[in-house]
């Protein structure tokens, strides 16, 4: 009888092994990932400068930034419980963690795409309508799909009337160079570096559509409930920074040049990508946004577009399928399957310096 | 009895080869289960039933936007890229390794040559290949070409070198000039070595495929896999890789068949 | 055939042979008739397969010349010499048959190295033929590793006859057969000699089997020895008797028959 209780031990072991899922609960230690991204390097900042250890020790616990390469990865991670929070898009909040069940929150809305991503198309003078019958090189499912879709709309389209070629943002610029592409949707850097070639017009970008593509910190919301103090040392270490990179002085200079090296670019450059990103410098702006009715009509477009593409998974039985919440106790979707939340209550206790 | 004296009989070693297939899928469903007691909506170790609805979804049931059934479309693109790959890379590295295994005159060039080629990692000079071979099918079929080429033209050199001396002595001897000595000893020496060389670099083969297919594409398994990655739709990825697994092993199967009907005198030899 | 041709059908004159700094044949003088069966020994090592390797035409040698019923032997394998290695003498992948025919549509094809239809046809007859004269008619469908040891030595000789070669060379062809096979092997080699106008020369480590088959005995040895270069000095050949002279006699008198009369008597390969 030895074999079948070693069989069932080793079993459990394995099986206790790969479903590790952190348990939310009264705790001590996180940890939160970030991507290069021009709105998300203030995370590098924060931390590289002891800022995040400083807010955290203040509310006496520890906070890790952990920095991943792979964009998706990282969002996977985190729904699969690795990390208490995680930098992201808003539809990828959409349709990873909230569709796939993880109750997760908004913290702090770092900015909105303002013509950071955008349409390239081969040639000179070209508009919206030269898409139609093109091959369109992107990220499928990404943003850039969405802005894309947001595109076609406004030139009449449907995306049946070209062809999306599902492209890496590693290989996007590589890809740009041959023959076979005549389009692409991106963005930055790689948008900066493709409009740079001669001969190519930008048709379309995110300041068409401004407030539609927002940068998040997005934490897990049963953390968040269980552990106040998390979301209090994240948000003071943001807008601490935010203060600082803000600044027309040499403090702030010096912080914005350490983002540019981070994220392997110069002052210029990372300034001129600044410039196409709408941060949210003061946290009473970003209280505003999230507050303005603006925010759940974006978010239920974005919610129609991820369920048109079955973003939001099979049990989805409509756009509504998961439920989405805002200020002032406004709600969309199924609300009984809230999974999506924005909450400014914590920008507005650094917007009321309560921190 | 020692450890080492001890065999398993039949129905023990049919036991045996399955206990770990059965660990693995016990534990994988165990955790699966455990994941989603807690959240009904997790997806990062699906059910069994969440993979079947999506397999049916996928195999069995007409995509909306495109009326294909996805599935069959991935794996039909998958396997031409593939086969064609596997066959351009086969032909070009026999010739290659034939020809450098047996000339001494293009050995020098050539075997140098292949060697620092076979070092050279093909995912680290992408952009290279989109450049020369644009982003569309070639440019998938050549990374798999590239990827194994070498490989196959060194094991061939290596295998033409072990042909005995005697045989290509012998052969003269029987009024074979250089290129007829090539064609009716030397290649058909080769051939089953080169089945078997090929059943080593399947794997390598699918890696570059799924590579290729995750840089540009419209279609095919690799594709699929990173596509749905996006938004972690695990009920998906685990079916294909586990579909990719299976074709794998018939694809080794396969290759074995053949090599023992077509080349029945070569295990014999081996001795 | 005058008897001054018959002497010097292979003429040998002061051959040495030479890697880098080891000399392994020095002084090599010999004058071989047609029809002589040379058998070759020697201790390990003292140049027997070297030689072997001149006459084949696999090496060149480093100092004299040796000459083909006059004019100086090809630099590389060919045609008018066959071959049976100790190992390795027959093509795996072909079936006994095709092993034997193989040297007939080689010839015949240059360009492919196969035959078709009737010519193919007829190579295969004509190899099946001589294949039952060494007693291998049951097994022509039969790849080599099939085959006992004895068996793929006799498909080897098969194979090297079918080119009908002047000279045939066997380098130990018997090493690693058992010896009642062996003795079998003697009777079909000494059967197809006296049949065939040929000229045999075999290394061999058996000195019995050396003196039994040959009509002419060669010892190779090294007559001078350097204790502090032991590479210095290479191999001659020290005795060169003469043997079997029964043997021998009865080859020259068959060399006497008028051609129609001895073409009458030998049986066609």
């Amino acid at each position: 009888m030895r074999t079948p209780r070693l069989f069932s031990l080793l079993a459990a072991g394995l099986a206790v092994a790969i479903s590790i899922n952190a348990p939310a609960a009264q705790k001590d230690n996180f940890s939160v990932c970030w991507t290069i991204y021009a709105g998300w390097m203030p995370w590098e900042y924060a931390k590289a400068q002891g800022i995040v250890d400083k807010w955290a020790k203040k509310y006496d616990i520890n906070i890790d930034v952990v920095q991943i390469n792979d964009y998706v990865e990282s969002i996977n991670q985190y729904t699969a419980g690795q990390f208490d929070g995680c930098t992201m898009t808003n539809m990828d909040a959409l349709t990873i963690p909230a569709a796939g069940g993880v109750d997760s929150t908004a913290l702090v809305i770092g900015d909105f795409s303002n013509g950071n991503d955008g349409v390239v198309i081969k040639g000179a003078n070209k508009t919206l309508a030269d898409l139609k019958g093109m091959p369109v090189n992107l990220v499928e499912l990404s943003v850039s799909h969405y802005l894309l879709a947001r595109g076609l709309e406004r030139a009449d389209l449907s995306e049946k009337d070209l062809k999306v070629v599902n492209t890496s943002d590693a290989d996007m610029v590589a890809a740009f160079q041959t023959d076979d592409v005549k389009a692409v949707t991106t963005w930055n850097p790689l948008l900066a570096e493709i409009e740079a070639t001669p001969n190519v017009t930008k048709v379309f970008d995110s300041s068409k559509i401004p407030g539609e593509i927002i940068d998040l910190m997005v934490v897990n919301s049963d953390t968040l409930k269980d552990n106040p103090n998390f979301g209090k040392a994240l948000t003071g270490a943001w807008y601490e920074v935010m203060a600082t990179m803000s600044a027309d002085s040499p403090e702030g200079k010096a912080a914005r040049e350490s983002m540019a090296k981070a994220s392997g670019t110069d002052l210029a450059g990372y300034e001129s990508q600044l410039a196409a990103t709408k941060m949210f410098y003061s946290a009473s702006d970003a209280v505003a946004f999230a507050n303005s009715p603006k925010l759940p009509a974006t978010m239920s477009k974005v919610a129609e577009f991820s369920f048109n593409h079955g973003l939001l998974g099979e049990g989805a039985q409509s756009a509504e399928a998961v439920g989405m919440s805002f200020a002032k106790g406004v709600s969309t979707g199924d609300k009984s399957n809230i999974k999506l939340r924005f909450d400014p209550s914590y920008m507005q206790m650094a917007a009321d310096n309560s921190l | 009895m020692r450890l080492i004296n001890r065999h398993p009989d039949r129905a023990g070693r049919l036991m045996l080869v399955l206990l770990p297939f059965a660990l693995l899928l016990f534990a994988y469903f165990v955790g699966s289960a455990n994941r989603l007691a807690e959240n009904a909506n997790d997806k990062l170790l699906p059910s069994a039933t969440q993979m079947v609805a999506a397999v049916d979804r996928l195999a069995f049931t007409e995509d909306k936007r495109s009326g294909n059934y996805l599935f069959w479309q991935d794996t039909l693109s998958s396997l031409k890229r593939l086969g064609m790959g596997l066959g351009i890379a086969a032909l070009v590295g026999l010739c290659l390794g034939m020809a450098a295994g047996t000339l001494p005159l293009l050995s020098a060039p050539l075997s140098p040559l292949l060697t620092v080629l076979s070092m050279v990692p093909p995912l680290a000079i992408l952009p290279i290949l989109f450049i020369v071979f644009g982003l569309g099918e070639l440019s998938k079929v050549m990374l798999i070409v590239i990827g194994i080429t070498p490989v196959l033209a060194r094991d061939l050199e290596q295998r033409a070198r072990e042909i005995p001396t005697e045989l290509l002595i012998k052969a003269q001897t029987l009024g074979a000039n250089t290129w007829t000595l090539m064609l009716r000893v030397v290649l058909p020496h080769l051939l089953p070595r080169l089945l078997i060389a090929l059943r080593l670099v399947l794997g390598s083969a699918w890696l570059f495929l799924i590579a290729a297919e995750a840089i540009a594409s419209t279609d095919g398994l690799g594709y699929r896999i990173f596509l749905v990655r996006r938004y972690l739709a695990m009920d998906v990825i685990v079916p294909y890789v586990i579909w990719i697994t299976l074709l794998a092993w018939l694809m080794d199967l396969g290759l074995r068949q053949v090599a023992r009907l077509a080349f029945p005198w070569y295990e014999g030899a081996k001795a | 055939m005058t008897q001054a041709q018959h002497n010097n059908f292979i003429e040998v004159t002061n051959v040495w042979q030479q890697y880098a700094d080891q000399v392994v044949l020095e002084r090599l003088n010999l004058s071989i008739s047609e029809g002589e069966f040379c058998t070759l020994v020697g201790a390990s090592g003292c140049g027997k397969s070297t030689f072997l390797r001149l006459l084949l035409g696999q090496e060149r040698p480093s100092k004299g010349q040796i000459l083909l019923a006059g004019k100086p032997l090809a630099g590389e394998p060919d045609a008018s010499r066959g071959v049976v290695f100790q190992r390795y003498s027959v093509f795996a992948h072909l079936s006994v048959l095709d092993n034997v025919a193989i040297g007939l549509e080689l010839v015949q094809s240059p360009l492919l190295g196969r035959l078709f239809g009737n010519a193919k046809r007829e190579a295969r007859e004509q190899a099946a033929e001589l294949l039952t004269k060494v007693g291998l008619g049951h097994a022509l469908d039969k790849y080599p590793s099939q085959l006992s040891g004895g068996m793929q030595q006799r498909l080897a000789i098969a194979q090297a006859l079918i080119m009908k070669p002047r000279v045939l060379l066997l380098d130990e062809p018997f090493g690693a057969l058992d010896p009642g096979i062996r003795k079998d092997m003697h009777t079909l080699l000494l059967e197809l000699w006296n049949e065939i106008k040929l000229t045999v020369f075999m290394v061999t480590h058996d000195l019995a089997e050396g003196f039994s088959l040959g009509t002419r005995l060669l010892v190779f040895d090294k007559p001078r020895i350097d204790p502090h270069a032991p590479n210095a000095f290479g191999a001659r050949i020290t005795y060169d008797i003469p043997l079997n002279p029964q043997r021998r006699a009865n080859r020259a008198v068959f060399d006497e028959l008028p051609a129609h009369v001895a073409a009458s008597l030998q049986p066609a390969v």
